[in-house]
């Protein structure tokens, strides 16, 4: 190309790009015509390794399924702040404003459901304007407020999200390159009190309104926070603003009677898709904003959740949470898998399940405080005196404990992973049985039978080895329950899987009835009430079509 | 990858007038790519059909129907893990009007017929759990829903990993597939990388 070219006004009708010190725009049309009158049909100008992978991720430029540039109307967010997509105060009429505004916040909360629901967070949240330039709002304090403490809450879930991650699903949830979520250090002081708007009639209701959305922001982020604090010790707390939490979306909902009777303009949307109490479309949001961030994948319009159901997800969320935070925090393995088998039926999202996780498992400990070795020991219905034995260096016990902290992170994930997991990870737990066994032989010979207090170590590998057998059976079990719940099998399959179910549940029981009967005795459960428990999960499974073998 | 299945009003025939045809050369291609462009939301790029047809082109076949394309289906095989030789079909359209009369059926049947023959040991294919017309048709050729992936298209619709394994003569019992088979030690992830591309996974 002809460096003169450069310098010359350009010829080209497309909007100029202006240059900077790093980039300069040239026109590559005549290149690409020589090259295409050059191509015959069907050639291909690729190297080796064009595989299907690199096949799929190619774009046909200008081809608006395909090319995010080419959809925008707005080349940058600039640009849509200089064509008036947000602006600052939203209206100079008070009433119109504090309506908008009120408007702005639902609409954020839907968008912020609809990620949470596993949409990305550039097309959701930060499709508002204001929230991609935060010192814009710095004059309106409302708006500047609520805009930080929604900043501050995605930049918390992003957290406790990347912090449990496991696998793909949360790739894209906590993609935010290029999003402002750092909370600015400014401070402004405290206005002088002044009404809201200028209707005194309306000031009560707008008052009420603003007030619920703001508190329940503020219980929100405190519930957040005070679930992170390390070995649950924010748990109690956090349930006092989960339970505020739901009372203000309580009042929320019901301020849409007002919000609607009173909105400005004519055009409301009364049906079920509002995505704000008032029906009116916020002002300030344009999903395509950061389609050049979210580049390379193909341009995507998001159906935003409405506002009655971000509300219902939000409700749905906060009971999660709080069941969660009243867990007692069981030290017994036992207990806890049976809560968290129960918690998944109720299918929680990404958010609550992640939090879940953290709860569970921090610094390699159970809760953040339990290790374990002392998880393992308990469950293996040894008497405490081991807690502190020698064992727990011994490799396998310590590859044993990073395969029980792995069992636990996958049991917190969404049921369609955690069954493909469940699945591979069995090998792994059949492996270190055979490990701990032929250990266990090399150590203490063949016999079988070993007096207590004689030798501790073989007594602890001895209880661990029928322990780690009967939590593969367990595993093995969820691995074929999960079956129904995803719905892999049809009817015709049912005798095969049941048939599995079958072996696996006896044998399951038999393991913990062994586990019974060698231990101490001073167990709680007895084997009669496991036989029970399993048979408890039968019911599910009579109710769809048995052919009786 | 999708397929499209849904009965609606449908157009006169007699299954005699379908013509099947293997994938022919650089002539078949924009039918292909026409049919699938109307009936899918998914943009595939020419690059994609191209990978697929110039590679495998034994394994893609068209209907047609007096002369109009009504459907095709599109597919590769190759060595997966394990070394195992493994269909997979990408592409599975009917247009409306001609739905509901076994032409999808007839154009899979095809294509499993030559992946058989070429050594293949299973054949796979992603279907979206809410696709009851796929789903059906697959399961009366015997395929079985080895996986359910979370999310899988970008509505957020779940997808099943849909498998039917061939017979092997060496097996000792090859009526009864053990779990293990059901859910192989493959991960989805090994057709495109993970992170950014998370929503090609649609596509594969």
């Amino acid at each position: 190309m002809d460096r003169h070219a450069l310098h010359q006004p350009s010829s080209s009708s497309s909007s100029s790009i202006p240059a900077t010190a790093n980039t300069v725009w040239t026109d590559a049309s005549p290149l690409l015509e020589v090259a295409c009158k050059d191509l015959r049909d069907g050639e291909l100008i690729h190297v080796d390794n064009f595989n299907l992978y690199a096949a799929m991720s190619a774009l046909e430029i200008m081809d608006p399924k395909m090319d995010s540039g080419i959809v925008n109307r707005y080349c940058s967010v600039d640009e849509a702040i200089e064509d008036g997509v947000a602006p600052v105060p939203i209206s100079t009429d008070k009433t119109t404003d504090v309506q908008c505004m009120i408007d702005i916040m639902d609409h954020l909360l839907t968008c912020e459901a609809t990620w949470h629901k596993g949409h990305s967070l550039a097309q959701t949240v930060f499709s508002c304007a204001y929230l991609l330039r935060p010192e814009r709002t710095s004059s309106h304090a409302l708006l500047h407020s609520y805009c930080k403490v929604i900043r501050a809450t995605c930049k918390a879930v992003i957290t406790v999200v990347s912090d449990a991650r496991t696998h793909e699903e949360e790739d894209l949830f906590t993609m935010a390159y290029g999003l402002p979520l750092t909370p600015s250090s400014k401070r402004k002081p405290l206005e002088d009190i002044e009404p809201l708007q200028t209707n005194f009639d309306l000031e009560e209701g707008y008052c009420k309104a603003l007030l619920c959305r703001l508190r329940f922001r503020k219980h929100f982020f405190h519930v957040l926070t005070c679930m992170r604090r390390p070995q649950g010790r924010g748990l109690e707390l956090a349930r006092k603003h989960i339970a505020s939490c739901i009372s203000e979306l309580g009042v929320i909902l019901k301020s849409a009677e007002f919000l609607m009777s009173n909105a400005h303009g004519t055009c409301e949307d009364a049906t079920e898709d509002r995505t704000t109490a008032s029906g009116h479309q916020a002002i300030g949001f344009d999903a395509s904003l950061n389609s050049r961030i979210s580049a390379p994948t193909p341009p995507r319009s998001i159906k935003i959740l409405s506002w009655k159901k971000a509300i219902e997800y939000f409700e749905k969320l906060l009971h999660d949470l709080d069941i969660m935070c009243s867990y007692p925090l069981d030290p017994s393995l036992e207990v806890l898998l049976r809560f968290v088998a129960q918690f998944q039926k109720a299918q929680p999202d990404l958010v609550a399940r992640a939090h879940l996780q953290l709860l569970l498992v921090q610094d390699g400990k159970l809760y953040g405080k339990c290790p374990m070795f002392s998880l393992i020991i308990r469950a293996a219905r040894l008497p405490e005196v081991f807690l502190h034995h020698d064992i727990q260096k011994n490799e396998y016990v310590v590859q044993l404990g990073q395969l029980v902290i792995n069992m636990l992170k996958i049991l917190c994930t969404n049921a369609a992973w955690q069954r493909r997991k469940l699945g591979k990870i069995l090998q792994d737990w059949r492996v270190i049985y055979v490990q701990i066994e032929l250990a266990f032989r090399k150590d203490f010979g063949e016999g079988s039978s070993i007096s207590n207090g004689d030798n501790a170590s073989a007594r602890i590998l001895k209880h661990i080895l029928i322990w780690v057998d009967e939590q593969t059976y367990w595993i093995s079990h969820r691995f074929l329950i999960l079956g129904f719940e995803l719905e892999l099998y049809s009817p015709s399959e049912y005798c095969m899987v049941y048939w599995y179910l079958y072996v696996v549940l006896i044998r399951l029981a038999e393991k913990t009835h062994l586990k019974m009967t060698v231990s101490d005795g001073s167990g709680k459960y007895t084997s009669t009430s496991c036989m029970f428990s399993f048979q408890g999960q039968r019911p599910e499974l009579r109710s769809k079509n048995v052919c009786v073998v | 990858m999708e397929q499209v299945q849904e009965k609606q009003r449908t157009e006169e025939f007699d299954a005699s007038e379908i013509e099947y045809v293997s994938y022919g050369g650089e002539h078949h291609l924009p039918l292909i790519m026409n049919l699938v462009d109307q009936e899918l939301s998914e943009p595939y790029s020419i690059f994609t059909y191209r990978y697929f047809v110039y590679l495998w082109p034994q394994l893609s076949f068209i209907a047609f129907h007096k002369g109009k394309c009504v459907g095709t289906v599109v597919c590769k095989m190759g060595d997966h893990r394990d070394s195992k030789f493994r269909g997979y079909i990408a592409m599975l359209v009917v247009i409306k009007p001609y739905r509901g009369r076994g032409i999808a059926t007839e154009l899979v049947t095809r294509s499993i017929q030559v992946m058989m023959e070429s050594g293949c040991k299973e054949v796979t294919l992603e279907a979206e759990v809410t696709n009851e017309g796929a789903l059906a048709l697959y399961g009366r050729l015997g395929f079985i829903r080895a996986k359910r992936l979370f999310r899988y298209y970008l509505n957020g619709v779940d997808a099943f990993r849909l498998k039917l394994l061939f017979p092997q003569p060496e097996e000792l019992h090859p009526f009864l597939p053990t779990m293990a088979d059901r859910d192989d030690t493959q991960n989805h992830d090994d057709h495109s990388p993970r992170e950014e591309y998370s929503e090609l996974h649609r596509h594969l």
